[in-house]
């Protein structure tokens, strides 16, 4: 296990982790994932019990009022120290710069908002660049692409940090797909107002994961994954959708919500299918 | 141009099932993104460049009252007329004034996305003018009697075969299927109009307010034409596009081809000054610039002055998914893609246009191509938030926003509804996914499948986890 | 006036400012600097913009660019009547074809030949592959606008390494046209297809000159 110089060696790292409304109610599995890998690298992981949800999709729609509702209770949900460990880099995103425009004509909460938006992190991120983890000590195994998730890419400039993960698990062959950093068409409220064209997008994403051969494709962002595993798990495609927490934590299966969901050829390699409801 | 900007939806529904728009789409777009990543990539300096041209633009907005009157007055001491329209029907006006006063009855136009805003072809008409396009693709258009739907290829889903038969039927010319015979008739049928138009008109792409110049960067060669041969030249130009200083220029010469086409440079760029001088062989012996405010001034006083900065290069429109999937036509005016989205409301009013600023995914890539780095995303939020702000959201929105931050301000309340859905979502799919929503989340599944809600959500696990009971 | 006025009262009260702000030292422009022997790097620019570079002296080139204008169909030449290299070269290529020299005049008539147009470039741009043609001192542009083969001569001293010193020696009192032509006219706008050829001319060639031929002019 290697440590960065910033921490201190001997003592745990203290780590609130921000589970996501998505995540809690449809893919309770990312959540524990997350738990896991941050656990093997020494963290000590608290989950306040008082978050709900960051107001991403109300500041997406423009409902800013209700975006500062949300807001406000995150920002009350979580300590004044440690650091604040997400499996979405959207989530991250939304703190760190969606949050000092709600709160612009707001100075207490907007410096409350700033010093929050310093210690949010990304699964991979925080890993990479707090933990210096190279190895995530994964036993995962099968042949895996990786889709850049805009907000993750662009929004928080983490490139390198899931690709070094998963390069680093013996057991993955991983392949780079065509236009990985694409849009895959969900954009959240987009999905359900412009379908059609959303659903194009993602028929895009779809062709050029399946054009790698791999049989996941991970991203750290649940939103895209339940996008691009929707048309997959639709069509029936021999590919499966799984969030790169799940991955990182080891083991074998899809989503827990698509798992009982089988392709026609089984492309799982031997191990347990995660059903939703147990570990 | 008719303004049809808030049936995006049904446009843009019909566009993706339209063939071979799709094809000339996705060849046009594709073409023109891998241009201009390779272009940008060969220039080491190009990211020095954006934030340089980012600059000067944004000094140049926070005092374009300077600018602009220094450029004004450059302009008029080189024998150049100036005209100011607040708005379309002024600009209209003035434009058929002019060419009443100046004794036109040919005019040869190269492009002007701006004149396209205040509907000038039809206003020089009125004044029996005959006003022929001369940029190609717009010159196929006109024939065809349609109007300019793409900013960067207007003629992209015509076929040569459609060509061929508009330059039968129109031109007189003999059938053919090829292309450099295609744009052979062209060029001859367009150089014999421009040896004998009375006027050239042009759209400007720089003005520089040091020397009162009009710069116009083009390939074809027609813009050339156009301010060399006729007598009269008038360029139709947005308040702001100008520039500082000529030496400001080749910043953007450098940015704009590189990021509209892939180019380092375009075949044509003219720098004009005032009118034909003692001892000129050639050149107008009269020169208008119509200058548009038409909404741009109202911009300038508000939070979205930096969306002034656009050179029009169309780097935005090439590299947005959505725009890639629907094309400009659906956008329903003048401009398309990223900056239509965050223009056309701006300038015709957001309660005209509110579909727009929805048709985004916010995925960033405009943000990374524009050449002056104006934050396209951020300006798309912002433009939702007004649209709340306005009334324009409908009470179904709003209420499921109400009721959606209503269960998240309660932890104990959005665990209790996550239990009851998880039961009842296991209960029904029986571990499957949902593939029908209700409504409004039904277009969701109309080809995608949705996961049923966990049987336990995570908060529940954790709580069993660490041992606490309820 | 009404209405000017009115623009700069809304301009105003948006910018509150006045004048300009000299601010910090801008990145990137000409302050980078330019790599190689600019006549090289032209030679090459010139190329990449779909340009044809022939290499001076004179006598060495005139078979070449015979053969050139031969292939375009060109039968008549023209150039600018105070321009005396571009006079010395179509008249001494007259045989080559053989042409007949006529004029900017008679193509601007509406003469259906095909022609090239000569003129001696002002200056040349080697970060871009340009030919710099100004009307300063009444000089025409016919050559380079309504010839279907512009062929322009270029003294190697005339090459500058960037577009900044190009415009330098205009900025101050610009002449009613400055114009970059780099390359032939071009367009995409039928199925995406490049095609020379638009409105301007289909060819464009370079005839560079070394420096000794030049001091001899």
């Amino acid at each position: 296990m290697t440590y960065t110089t910033r921490m201190d060696p001997k003592g745990p790292i203290p780590v609130s982790l921000f589970f996501t409304c998505l995540a809690d109610a449809f893919s309770p599995g990312v959540c524990s994932a997350t738990v896991e890998v941050l656990e093997r690298f020494g963290a000590t992981v608290r989950v306040p019990l008082s978050q709900t949800c960051c107001g991403q999709p109300a500041f997406n729609s423009g409902n800013r009022k209700e975006a500062r509702a949300m807001s406000r209770k995150f920002l009350l949900s979580f300590p004044d120290d440690g650091y604040i460990v997400t499996p979405s880099g959207s989530c991250a995103a939304m703190v760190k710069h969606g949050y000092p425009v709600l709160f612009r004509d707001e100075p207490r909460t907007l410096a409350r908002a700033r010093a929050v938006g310093e210690r949010i992190y990304e699964l991979s991120q925080f890993l990479v660049d707090v933990l210096g983890v190279t190895d995530p000590k994964s036993d995962f195994s099968g042949k895996v692409t990786y889709h850049d998730s805009c907000h993750l890419r662009r929004g928080l400039g983490v490139v390198e940090a899931p690709r070094k993960l998963l390069r680093a698990i013996p057991g993955v062959e991983f392949v780079e797909m065509e236009e990985s950093d694409r849009c895959c068409g969900f954009g959240g409220v987009f999905s359900v107002k412009y379908p059609q064209i959303s659903c194009k997008m993602t028929e895009r994403k779809v062709e050029r994961i399946l054009a790698t051969g791999a049989s996941y494709v991970t991203a750290g962002d649940l939103g895209c994954l339940l996008n691009i595993g929707g048309l997959i798990s639709r069509i029936g495609y021999p590919v499966k959708a799984i969030h790169l927490a799940e991955i990182l934590a080891g083991g074998t299966g899809g989503l827990s919500s698509f798992a009982a969901d089988a392709a026609s050829e089984d492309t799982r390699p031997p191990g347990t299918v995660r059903r939703a409801g147990g570990r | 141009m008719e303004l049809n900007a808030n049936a995006f939806g049904r446009n843009a529904r019909k566009a993706l099932l339209d063939k071979t728009l799709q094809e000339a789409l996705g060849r046009t777009t594709g073409r023109f993104v891998a241009h201009r990543d390779a272009a940008a990539a060969a220039y080491p300096e190009f990211e020095a460049t954006r934030e340089r041209a980012s600059r000067i633009k944004r000094d140049t907005l926070d005092h374009l009252d300077t600018y602009l009157a220094r450029f004004i007055g450059e302009a008029e001491k080189r024998g150049t007329i100036v005209h100011v329209a607040r708005d379309a029907a002024q600009a209209r006006e003035i434009a058929a004034r002019i060419a009443r006063d100046e004794g036109v009855t040919l005019a040869v136009k190269s492009k002007s996305m701006a004149s396209e805003e205040v509907s000038f072809n039809e206003a020089l008409q009125g004044a029996g003018v005959t006003i022929i396009e001369s940029d190609l693709g717009e010159f196929i258009i006109q024939l065809a009697g349609e109007a300019p739907s793409h900013i960067i290829a207007p003629a992209v889903h015509k076929t040569r075969e459609e060509i061929s038969r508009l330059f039968e039927r129109h031109l007189g010319e003999p059938r053919t299927d090829s292309i450099p015979e295609l744009v052979g008739m062209a060029r001859k049928h367009l150089r014999a109009k421009f040896l004998s138009a009375g006027m050239g008109v042009s759209g400007g792409n720089f003005l520089v307010a040091d020397t009162g110049s009009v710069v116009l960067v083009t390939n074809e060669g027609n813009g050339r034409m156009g301010t060399v041969l006729p007598r009269v030249h008038l360029a139709v130009v947005g308040i702001e596009k100008v520039i500082p200083r000529m030496a400001d220029l080749p910043t953007f010469l450098r940015l704009l081809p590189r990021s509209a086409s892939g180019q380092a440079i375009s075949s044509y760029v003219s720098i004009v000054t005032g009118t034909r001088r003692a001892g000129d062989p050639e050149g107008p012996e009269r020169m208008h610039i119509l200058l548009l405010d038409c909404g741009r001034s109202a911009i300038l006083e508000g939070k979205y002055r930096e969306i002034l900065k656009c050179i029009r290069c169309a780097a935005c429109l090439n590299v947005c998914p959505v725009y890639q999937s629907v094309g400009g036509h659906a956008y329903g005016w003048v401009y398309s893609g990223p900056i239509g989205a965050v223009l056309t409301p701006l300038l015709v009013g957001l309660p005209e246009a509110a579909a727009l600023p929805d048709a985004s995914t916010l995925c960033g890539a405009c943000a990374d191509v524009c050449p002056v780095k104006i934050p396209l995303p951020d300006f798309l939020l912002e433009l939702r938030s007004d649209a709340r702000e306005q009334g324009l959201k409908t009470p179904g929105e709003i209420a499921a926003m109400k009721g959606y931050a209503g269960v998240m301000k309660r932890a104990g309340l959005l665990e209790a509804i996550e239990r009851i859905a998880g039961v009842l979502g296991q209960f029904f799919t029986k571990g499957k996914g949902i593939t029908g929503l209700p409504y409004p989340f039904s277009g969701w599944t109309e080809r995608r499948d949705f996961p049923a809600p966990a049987a336990q959500p995570f908060r529940k696990r954790w709580k069993i986890r660490r041992g606490v009971t309820r | 006036m009404n209405e000017r006025e009115s623009l700069f009262r809304r301009l105003s009260a948006a910018c509150g400012g006045h004048g300009a702000v000299a601010g910090e030292p801008l990145p990137g422009g000409a302050s980078i600097a330019p790599e190689g022997d600019p006549v090289a790097r032209f030679a090459k620019t010139f190329t990449a913009a779909g340009g044809f570079l022939l290499r001076g002296p004179v006598e060495a080139a005139l078979a070449d660019l015979g053969e050139m204008l031969r292939a375009e169909g060109v039968t008549g030449l023209f150039f600018p009547e105070d321009d005396a290299a571009a006079r010395e070269i179509a008249e001494a290529l007259v045989p080559f074809g053989p042409f007949n020299l006529t004029t900017g005049a008679e193509v601007r008539g509406g003469s259906a030949a095909v022609t090239a147009g000569f003129r001696t470039a002002e200056a040349a741009i080697a970060e871009t592959g340009t030919i710099v043609e100004t009307s300063a001192g009444g000089k025409t542009l016919l050559p380079g606008l309504i010839a279907d083969v512009h062929v322009s001569i270029v003294p190697a001293a005339s090459v500058v390494a960037r577009m900044e010193e190009a415009l330098a020696a205009f900025t101050a009192d610009p002449p009613r046209n400055i114009s970059f032509l780099s390359g032939p006219s071009k367009t995409a706008d039928i199925e995406q297809t490049l095609t020379v050829g638009a409105h301007g001319p289909k060819k464009a060639i370079a005839l560079l000159l070394p420096p000794e031929r030049a001091e001899q002019e």
